[in-house]
């Protein structure tokens, strides 16, 4: 049956206490080439039911791959049953959760004729055909599409109820090519948007475009020099602000991270940043436009709304789920998310973002003597400390206002709390990024963004 | 109808669509957790889940499906899809599945989880850290006990049935003390019992006691090219380039640097690498690889010596080269000849790294990272606890620099490392 034909309401006689109960499918279509051919070609479809029941404090959680009658109340009851135990031996009947009562629907299903797998395997194809015809120099190519459709309905006993479905789909191309030693040099990019592949990529010129400006750059890195370790003058492109607004500020003010002895539980309403920073997690939109992961109920029923982070430098506040937000007292931000039907929602980002300035990237280029511009993130971790870290695979040496030589694939790092002080030009374009994933217990998509961003930072080399 | 039942029939059902080679892999769990957070038992789950994995090959083309359900309707319709996926592909020699082999069946592990030494155990590490380290705080501790059934079938004939019940801890913890706070650290392993306390495995007392020291933490002297000791923590960065390397992503694209290297010096002569899913005492292991084929442990660098790829069956289609006998995994790497404290004695200057925050090393082997909480040694002692310090070099330089490997190991579950101590990794 489909979850759009199961009445979740017909349920809530059986809750006996504070319960969500949630129908939840991920839909993921992965095909991979590799030098032409077809390394993977996959589709996984994996939901079921879940229940979470809150009692004195303790959860108890319960999920079903099948989402028949007798296995939701099955679930239901098991849930109720875990809840129980733990509150029993170690409940705490003062422990509550604020209220909320919500409701959304969203649909990301595409209202065109859904592709073939013939036509999207000829299309990925194309793209294969274009980078060898395009990209003479290069000794391998991956052209790698992931397509992710999460669909969830939810109904708690406060009331709440949604079916929201979320869909993203990328291509990822890596080339690699040999300098003049033999020794492997590559250069990937991710390039997608939110919705179905049918939405995303109509036409293949976006990708056409960005692999004629991917094998530029990957020419330049064949002459790549290392960079000089320690601490530098840096512009971080703007699709590096998006990882930089993420690891090195967003986590550390999830109010879970926070709880666990995050740094910036000191420093609420402290001036942690410079005046030009206001950072913020949108719920759905900004500026009219809907963002890479738009959350309008999150997975404890409650409104998603845009938590503001930190403004003109000031932490404001954090993300919260209904728990963090009753231990801290702090408004409901909706940024409780599962990723699987097996999984419990956590405090996760949804669209974070550094907002822009009023500089243009060629005067911020201009104002630095001796630095680096930045571009490309690969992964990047963060600390209860604030110390952040990412991988850095394509950038070049700003000498005297210009750029010069293009530098090896490096990493960036810094601590946040201080790298914000030191920022002192934001470029006025915002980009965004879909591509993100993550890793904070369970796997998560995000959507990620910002300017170009002129600060300090530390870079590894020799 | 049992999980065996649902594997063959699917497979006939693939087999009647026209595929010539089929898989199918039903894998089912009972899996189990309590959590703590912020030192409360809050969690428990029980989940059920079930994965029905479908491969078909036809006209030399292939395609693979999974989903979570086991009807007759749901089933029906995947093996439909499967043959639309497959028209679309392009055709490739390369692909195949495991040849006849005798049907088999392996067991491990209990089949309940004992939820109240689960509960037992959380409660008394907690304590035990709450009386030993007053400033450390556990950001969360779990345990979960999973008893996972899988069945593997084949068009060749091929029948595998296995079952393991295994508990996994998992731990993430900070110290903090007024408002310094240390980097946040963590510790995992698996095992089939939970006879010994938490706080007595995989070093989990050092790592706690460190935390606490790493409140205060200090910029090493100056930028220098050193050596560096990774702790069996940290290990597995690093191992992971090498496998990464051998394995067939980077064999069949031509950019491994450990192309052509077969039989080859690639290491130090001190470093021997094993693959060891089918080892005793191993509770994260398998024994059936994804291609179909019943898995043995391995010899991946004997004495410096690259003597295996980690290639699956299309990989070694491929290139040509022999197919790997597991799936890789499981590293495990010999116990060296010298005792820990002497090595460390050893180095006159260098860091010792606890855990390695680093971007993900391009196919050279350059890698460049933060060393998260880890120590500055000079003249043979562990001096203190370091911070904002990065470490860069070259993954392939850093394995044939190793100068000692520990007498002692630590035993995850899944995998067993030493201490490791190489040279030329420059901190800064």
């Amino acid at each position: 049956m489909q979850i759009a034909e199961i009445d979740l309401s017909k349920y809530s006689n059986q809750y006996s206490s504070y319960t969500e109960l949630r129908l939840h499918e991920n839909r993921l279509l992965n095909i991979a080439l590799l030098n032409g051919d077809i390394v993977s070609n996959m589709q996984d479809t994996n939901g079921g039911v879940s229940a979470r029941v809150f009692d004195k404090g303790a959860w108890g959680f319960s999920s079903n791959p099948n989402a028949t009658n007798d296995s939701i109340e099955t679930t239901i009851q098991a849930a109720t049953r875990n809840a129980e135990f733990l509150a029993k031996r170690s409940g705490d009947p003062e422990h509550t959760l604020p209220r909320s009562q919500a409701s959304a629907s969203s649909d990301s299903n595409t209202q065109k004729p859904r592709k073939t797998q013939d036509e999207i395997i000829a299309f990925l194809k194309g793209i294969d055909t274009y980078v060898g015809d395009h990209c003479p120099d290069i000794v391998s190519r991956q052209v790698v599409l992931n397509c992710l459709d999460m669909e969830k309905k939810l109904q708690t006993s406060e009331g709440s109820s949604g079916h929201n479905t979320n869909s993203r789909s990328i291509i990822a191309v890596k080339l690699t090519t040999r300098n003049e030693a033999g020794e492997p040099i590559e250069l990937s990019q991710a390039i997608g948007d939110r919705g179905q592949f049918e939405d995303v990529f109509e036409t293949p010129e976006r990708i056409h475009t960005a692999v004629d400006e991917m094998y530029e750059h990957l020419m330049n890195k064949k002459t790549a020099v290392k960079p000089v370790s320690g601490y530098h003058d840096v512009i971080l492109a703007s699709d590096l602000a998006g990882i930089l607004a993420h690891e090195a500020i967003g986590h550390t003010t999830e109010a879970d991270i926070v709880r666990e002895g995050s740094i910036a539980g000191d420093y609420l309403g402290e001036q942690i940043a410079s005046e030009l920073i206001t950072l913020v997690d949108f719920a759905n939109s900004h500026n009219g436009e809907i963002l890479p992961m738009p959350i309008y109920m999150d997975d404890e029923g409650v409104e998603s709304h845009d938590a503001i982070l930190i403004q003109d430098g000031v932490l404001k506040s954090f993300m919260h789920n209904k728990d963090s937000a009753q231990h801290f007292n702090m408004p409901l931000t909706g940024n409780a998310r599962a990723f699987s039907y097996t999984d419990e929602p956590l405090i996760r980002m949804r669209n974070t973002a550094i907002l822009p300035g009023k500089d243009k990237i060629e005067d911020m280029i201009a104002s630095i003597d001796d630095g680096y511009l930045l571009m490309r993130p690969t992964n990047g971790q963060a600390d209860t400390t604030s110390e952040f870290m990412f991988g850095v695979q394509m950038g070049y040496e700003i000498k005297n206002g210009k750029l010069g030589r293009a530098i090896t694939d490096t990493t960036i790092s810094g601590v946040a709390f201080d790298m914000l002080k030191e920022v002192t030009m934001l470029s006025d374009e915002m980009v965004w990024g879909c591509a993100g994933m993550c890793g904070k217990k369970q796997p998560m998509p995000v959507g990620m963004g910002g300017p170009a961003v002129k600060t300090k930072v530390f870079i590894g080399g020799e | 109808m049992t999980n065996k039942d649902i594997a063959l029939k699917t497979l006939a059902k693939i087999s009647k669509a026209g595929f010539s080679d089929a898989s199918t892999r039903v894998v089912a769990e009972e899996f189990h957790e309590l959590q703590a957070e912020n030192g409360a038992i809050n969690l428990m789950r029980t989940n059920f889940e079930i994965d029905v994995g479908i491969t078909g090959i036809k006209d030399h083309k292939k395609a693979s499906l999974s989903v979570n359900k086991t009807d007759h309707e749901t089933l029906e319709k995947t093996v439909d899809n499967l043959s639309d996926m497959a028209r679309g592909a392009s055709p490739d020699d390369a692909y195949g599945i495991a040849e006849m082999q005798p049907a088999e069946a392996f067991d491990a592990g209990p089949g309940e989880p004992d939820y109240d030494r689960m509960y037992d155990r959380i409660v008394e590490v907690q304590d035990y850290a709450k009386q030993q380290y007053p400033d450390l705080h556990f950001g969360s501790v779990a345990i979960t006990f999973g008893n996972r059934r899988s069945v593997y079938v084949n068009s060749n004939e091929v029948q595998f049935e296995s079952r393991r019940g295994v508990y996994r801890v998992s731990t993430m913890f900070t110290s903090k003390r007024g408002k310094q706070t240390s980097s946040m650290n963590y510790f995992n392993y698996s095992a089939y019992d939970l006879d010994t306390p938490v706080q007595d495995m995989v070093n989990a007392d050092a790592l706690m006691r460190q935390s606490t020291e790493q409140i205060d933490t200090r910029n090493i002297p100056g930028k220098f090219t050193g050596d560096m000791i990774i702790t069996p923590n940290a290990l597995g960065s690093f191992v992971g380039f090498l496998t990464g390397k051998i394995s067939d992503a980077a064999l069949i694209s031509g950019t491994s640097v450990f192309k052509d290297k077969l039989g080859e010096s690639v290491t130090s002569d001190k470093l021997n690498l094993r693959s060891c899913p089918v080892a005793d005492g191993v509770s994260s292991g398998y024994w059936v690889t994804g291609d179909g084929y019943k898995a043995e442990n391995s010899t991946i660098v004997e004495n410096g010596v690259l003597k295996s790829y980690l290639l699956g069956l299309y990989g070694a289609n491929k290139t040509g080269l022999p197919r790997a006998v597991n799936a890789g995994g499981c590293y495990q790497i010999d116990e060296g000849e010298t005792d820990l404290e002497a090595l460390i004695g050893g180095v006159e200057q260098g860091i010792l790294i606890g855990r390695f925050s680093g971007g993900n090393p391009n196919d050279r082997g350059d890698f460049s990272g933060i060393a998260k909480n880890s120590y500055y040694v000079k003249d043979g002692k562990i001096q203190f606890p370091i911070k904002e310090t990065t470490v860069s070099g070259n993954m392939v330089s850093l394995l044939n620099s190793i100068k000692a490997v520990s007498k002692e190991r630590l035993n995850f579950g899944g995998s067993i490392l030493p201490w490791v101590l190489s040279d030329g990794v420059i901190a800064s």
